[in-house]
């Protein structure tokens, strides 16, 4: 009997008969069989399938709740107080709501992701097909976190259908678990936010390897080109067409038409948010140029709009406001909405034809249409914007206020403070207003890079000053000068790249990888993060990029008038800037992880996740930071990065995350971990001290990344580098040593070289370690011995012995 | 003598439970009873032109102990006084452990003082500390910080000076 395989059949005695064979059940473990892959012990896990692994974690880093809402309002029970973890009348209490509060934060980001990836796998198995083969580069492990979770090794798009089957089936379980009288215990619900996170590095990655795979975007490629970003890079005496969201299936039909009918330099396509990452990543993988700009995050988004420059606003889904048909409508601009995410109450048109849809936004019988058809999407959007444009310019649209208005509005504010008080960061609007009286309008300028461009100003003032409107025309000459260069995502970290900088990693002499993401909340403005990186980059740390942060770091220039794009190579080597690319592309960080467990470690990786979460818990140097962190795909982006064991600050706004996971330096039996050759107990450094944490400002956050870097498998040489950049990022941004940098110390050549003289003395002296003076050695003290050939684990049957 | 418990208006709510409005005199006699207190400086006192330092160091005087939370340390080096740096919200993870032993080892706090914090920062630090500990919280901030156990209403720059001198004078 000859076996079954997937694919389409015809059978020759049967006319017009044409069999479709999907799924065949057993087929992933068949083949990797056949291919000699050893398929781990949980392959597509359930919610309980990594349960364990997930308290160990917790029983070291333990939830910290800290409620937005005391009470609970799910079910008519309610609504019940739950203030000083109480019950409700469902008999949940706080701490179990506020773990469910967060697993839905989660999933819902999760979801969207998920859901991105399979709208864009859809349609682009429709357009390339189900046997259309995944190319991401250079690579044989192409979907780690696929792989590790699901034990699935993709190799075509049609084989990441079954694994978004997976993760939709998994998010539903999790969604059911919301449900009153479900789960009960708070730690259970933690386990399932990890299991969420997990799921949703999954669903990323699916949708960056189908786009990766079809659309020409870069593949592995430290050489991707440079991108104009910032809202000065705009002409607007060309047509303009914008386009604001995170998926990109229905925008290449918009660069196609654009492309084909020879329009590039006759019109300006510039995108907010990540689908302005992957417009620049369209077609660009043979050396071509990108054909858009990227205007920035979804901070600018409002303050495009109402610039009026936009001639047609194009969206798909994510991060886009609310009231973008609204603020359109006030300034003539058509919406189109492309996607069934965001459809605004439009018509939907996608059976008209292009021209009759043309015709009534331009004579603005509709303020928008829905179009899901992408062919007559391609034609309409960029037609409409070079039609008008010539309308709107004849209607002479004022969109911001002229100065005399600026100051004529200042008079107006009765400094009653309710902007301030409402302003998501406390903004000093009213001394701007009292300036502003004066024609002093550099107060409300200060202002424009801190403003995260809300409009909540505009909705508490009760005497209707457009405070927002103020501050954008205070600030048209900086405006004007926001121009700026992002390297395009350049996807995924490849194989060899792995196997050349993987010992560096895991031993420590490159002192760790710090990932930028996430979104535009930032607590003091966007410069904060190119600081953060030009200082981590100098020191050598692996800094990568994605998504708004990987927008806003390109916005800055230094003395020599280059971004830190143009200063730093993009390799995966240390003092390297990458970026990934989008949203979705932050798999390829977790991904990035996986690869060194599996390649340069060897480990098993293919439904073995708890094996390669443990690898990379004691040995990759890696921390998170979503400095202006606000959504909840940041929030489920995180999560899966906690599951894999790497830690992840976000900025102040990210406490109302409302739970973070935080370690107990001074408890000693949470810092041990099992050595696998032998099953022994040994002490480790209480690095990363916590999982999910916040700081206050960029100078707390430095000298944090380089201590949570610190790993126990740091050889001396890397010990010693990762404590020289802790003790001197303290000293440079905190002012003082830090405190328990001994702690750290196993042995005098874990000392920073230069200062190690000195500091045997404060070790002696103030410590109470034993110092032999003769040969700079020390005697005793250290809470941990140096071993470079212990096997750090947290998972007892990796043991030797074990099974 | 300033009266800081006029504007209690909010913007957001977080529950039912919601801060005792008081008065500087009142805020620096219970801080003066308490048998363990701390004071907890975050890096909106480095603004402007660090006025709000000065107060800072002339509580720490008084003999309250400081977590330096931010960079906020950098402004209290050298200064003569107890002062210690550590994460805000590692802070209010361990205020909650009755088994940690403080900045000091000297055992738990039982009341804890704040000033100089971003306001949605500290009202979600202090969000922890109302639903899950029974600390008491005090918060000598210029905005109304609902989640503390007594506050300072909304005040002008000018007046939340006055008040905190009125703080100092009755410690």
């Amino acid at each position: 009997m000859s076996d079954i395989e997937t694919g389409l059949f015809s059978i020759d005695e049967l006319e017009n008969v044409q069999i479709t064979i999907g799924k065949i059940v057993g087929a992933i473990e068949k083949k990797a069989k056949e291919e000699g892959v050893e398929v781990g012990p949980t392959p597509k896990p359930g919610i309980s399938g990594l349960r364990d692994w997930d308290f160990t974690l917790l029983s070291r880093y333990q939830p910290v709740y800290t409620p937005v809402c005391d009470q609970c309002c799910y079910c008519t029970f309610g609504k019940c107080d739950l203030g000083g973890n109480k019950e409700g009348a469902c008999g949940i209490n706080m701490e179990a709501h506020q773990a469910r509060e967060t697993l839905l934060r989660v999933i819902t980001g999760a979801a969207a992701h998920a859901g991105h990836g399979r709208h864009i796998l859809h349609h682009l198995i429709g357009l390339y097909g189900k046997d259309k083969p995944i190319d991401v580069g250079p690579s044989n492990l192409v979907a780690p976190n696929t792989q590790a979770v699901t034990g699935i090794k993709p190799e075509t798009l049609g084989d990441l259908e079954e694994v978004m089957d997976y993760v939709e089936e998994q998010l539903t379980q999790l969604l059911a678990t919301i449900h009153a009288g479900q789960e009960g215990a708070a730690i259970d619900f933690e386990s399932k936010i990890l299991h969420g996170g997990m799921l949703d590095h999954v669903g990323m990655e699916v949708s960056d390897l189908a786009q990766i795979s079809c659309l020409g975007m870069p593949k592995s490629d430290p050489e991707a080109p440079l991108v104009e970003i910032g809202m000065g890079c705009i002409d607007s005496s060309k047509p303009v067409l914008l386009v604001i969201g995170h998926n990109v299936a229905g925008v290449t039909n918009i660069m196609d038409y654009i492309h084909e009918h020879d329009l590039g330099d006759k019109m300006e396509l510039a995108g907010l948010c990540c689908t302005a990452i992957d417009m620049t990543r369209y077609q660009t993988d043979q050396g071509q140029l990108p054909q858009a700009k990227v205007i920035g995050t979804l901070a600018k988004e409002l303050k495009m709009i109402r610039s009026g420059v936009p001639d047609v606003i194009v969206v798909d889904e994510q991060c886009v406001r609310a009231d973008v048909l609204d603020e359109a409508k006030k300034l003539s601009i058509p919406v189109i909405t492309t996607n069934e995410k965001i459809m605004y109450g439009l018509r939907n048109r996608s059976k008209d034809s292009a021209a009759d849809i043309i015709e009534d936004l331009s004579s603005f019988k509709e303020p928008g249409a829905l179009i899901l058809d992408f062919d007559v999407l391609g034609e309409v959007a960029p037609e409409l914007a070079i039609k008008m444009s010539k309308i709107r310019d004849e209607m002479g649209i004022n969109a911001l206020p002229s100065e005399e208005e600026l100051q004529e509005l200042s008079e107006k504010c009765v400094q009653c403070g309710a902007c301030e008080m409402d302003c998501p960061t406390n903004l000093p609007i009213m001394a701007a207003m009292k300036a502003g009286i004066d024609k002093d309008f550099s107060k409300f300028e200060n202002l424009h890079d801190k403003c995260i461009a809300c409009g909540r100003c505009d909705q508490a003032c009760p005497k209707d000053i457009p405070v927002l409107n103020m501050i954008e025309k205070a600030s048209q000459k900086l405006i004007r000068e926001e121009k700026g260069l992002m390297r395009a995502g350049r996807g995924q970290i490849s194989d060899p790249e792995i196997r050349e900088e993987g010992v560096n990693l895991v031993l420590g002499t490159t002192p760790g990888i710090i990932a930028m993401v996430g979104c535009s909340n930032y607590p003091n403005g966007t410069k904060d993060l190119y600081l953060v990186a030009d200082e981590m980059l100098k020191r050598n740390y692996i800094v990568v990029m994605s998504g708004c942060s990987a927008m806003d770091l390109g916005m800055y220039k230094n003395e020599d008038g280059e971004t830190l794009y143009e200063k730093y190579p993009a390799k995966f080597l240390a003092g390297n800037l990458i970026n990934v690319g989008s949203c979705v592309s932050n798999s390829h960080i977790t991904g990035t992880a996986i690869k060194v467990a599996a390649i340069f470690a060897q480990r098993q990786v293919s439904g073995n996740y708890e094996e390669i979460a443990d690898y990379i818990t004691n040995r990759i140097g890696a921390v998170g930071v979503a400095w202006g962190a606000y959504s909840q795909k940041a929030a489920s982006i995180a999560s899966g990065c906690n599951r894999l064991g790497i830690p992840v600050v976000v900025g102040p706004h990210g406490s109302k995350y409302r739970r973070a996971l935080i370690g107990k330096p001074y408890q000693k039996e949470d810092w041990k971990v099992y050595d696998a050759r032998d099953g022994s107990e040994m002490p480790i450094p209480a690095s990363p001290e916590f999982l999910l944490t916040t700081a206050e400002s960029i100078e707390e956050l430095l000298p944090m990344l380089a201590k949570n870097c610190i790993r126990p498998s740091d050889n001396n040489m890397g010990r010693m580098i990762k404590l020289t950049h802790y003790m001197e990022l303290s000293q440079k941004y905190l002012g003082h040593m830090p405190e328990d940098w001994y702690k750290f110390v196993r042995m005098e050549t874990d000392l920073p070289l230069a200062k190690r003289e000195e500091l045997l003395k404060i070790l002696e002296k103030d410590h109470g370690w034993e110092i032999d003076w003769k040969r700079k050695k020390i005697l005793s003290g250290p809470a941990m011995k140096s071993d470079v050939s212990a096997q750090p684990t947290n998972v007892k049957r990796l043991c030797k012995g074990e099974c | 003598m300033v009266d800081t418990t006029k504007n209690t208006q909010i913007y957001t709510t977080w529950g039912r439970n919601v801060a005792k409005p008081v008065n500087p005199n009142v805020a620096g006699k219970i801080i003066s009873k308490a048998k363990r207190p701390l004071l907890v400086v975050g890096s909106e006192i480095l603004n402007g032109d660090h006025l709000l330092v000065e107060k800072t160091i002339a509580i720490a005087k008084k003999g309250i102990p400081v977590a330096a939370t931010g960079h906020s340390i950098t402004a209290l080096i050298d200064k003569d006084i107890e002062a210690k740096y550590i994460n805000v919200h590692s802070l209010g993870h361990f205020l909650g452990d009755k088994k940690w032993g403080g900045l000091d080892g000297q055992g738990p706090y039982d009341t804890i003082l704040f000033l100089g914090h971003k306001k949605y920062y500290l009202d979600q630090v202090l969000s922890g500390l109302k639903n899950f500990t029974d600390l008491k919280t005090v918060a000598i901030e210029r905005h109304f910080i609902q989640n503390a156990t007594l506050s300072f209403g909304n005040l002008k720059q000018e007046v939340h000076l006055e008040a905190l001198d009125e703080f100092i004078e009755n410690l």
